[in-house]
């Protein structure tokens, strides 16, 4: 099968996911910094939690939302959840990549299958390379919290 | 006599966040008589409780929400179904409103849109 790589409009549509959920969710805007090519694991991108999304259908790759425990901690807050366990942060951390990736569809449409969410924490993150062109990290800020959305896709080719 | 619901979604913070919402003082006649993280067990459920409404999510294990809203409405077709998921394209929407659902409320959701969706839902 043929693959193209992502294009900076395909990328602007999480950026906007991003814009999206913060004002909705949170009232406070999140500010979404310009994506730039990821071209290793580093650890700087890989925060306290991780919830990832595996993309299949007119797409193949992953979609990755990595957040530290403070902002998650906050967003529990703002939805009225008492509960601080790990299990919390996975949860909330896997939603969160999941709502970020559902908004995309608008954008690409239902060819986007996507999964529900694999959450881990720093050590466990499963990165594998599932797309063959490169992975953009969209680095944001909120509050005094710094999170990464990490979007490695390839797009099938139409024949 | 109160508005059975059940709420369906993978998420424990979002099955959470919708259960607290019942407290909200224009929702008296709503109680939760289930909660379900997937299609699968929320079929099984509601067949025992017999839910009035449903909050459904779509990308689920198992088995996911189109799929149990298909089969929701074949067993319980009295059954009113708000699908409450972050897939924001056309084509979903539609196609889960022709498998049985009632209504669609985008995530991420505000309190007063889903305590609104769930009003006009019950209309």
């Amino acid at each position: 099968m043929n693959f193209r790589a992502l294009t900076p409009e395909d990328i602007e549509v999480f950026s906007e996911a991003i814009s999206n959920f913060f004002n909705l969710m949170t009232r406070q805007p999140a500010q979404v910094k310009t994506a730039y090519v990821f071209q290793e694991p580093a650890p700087i991108i890989w925060n306290d939690f991780n919830g990832v999304i595996q993309v299949s259908g007119g797409f193949r790759g992953s979609i990755a939302f990595s957040a530290p425990r403070g902002l998650l901690s906050e967003i529990l807050i703002v939805m009225g959840e008492s509960g601080k366990s790990d299990a919390h942060f996975l949860d909330i951390v896997g939603e969160i990549a999941n709502q970020l990736s559902g908004r995309a569809r608008k954008h690409f449409g239902e060819a986007l299958d996507i999964s529900p969410p694999i959450s881990c924490e720093r050590d466990g993150f499963p990165l594998k390379a599932t797309a063959d062109g490169p992975a953009y990290a969209i680095p944001l800020t909120w509050g005094p919290y710094e999170a990464n959305l990490v979007v490695h896709l390839d797009l099938v080719k139409k024949s | 006599m109160k508005y059975k619901l059940m709420i369906v979604d993978d998420s424990m913070i979002i099955r959470n966040h919708i259960t607290r919402l019942m407290s909200d003082p224009r929702l008296p006649e709503f109680e939760i008589v289930g909660l379900a993280s997937d299609g699968e067990r929320a079929l099984a459920l509601a067949q025992e409780r017999r839910p009035d409404c449903v909050t459904m999510d779509l990308t689920m294990p198992n088995m996911d929400g189109e799929a149990c809203i298909e089969a929701l409405a074949k067993i319980l077709p009295e059954t009113r179904i708000l699908v409450v998921s972050a897939l924001s394209d056309k084509a979903t929407a539609l196609r889960a409103l022709t498998k049985g659902a009632h209504g669609f409320l985008h995530k991420p959701f505000t309190d007063d849109a889903i305590v609104n969706s769930l009003l006009e839902l019950m209309e």
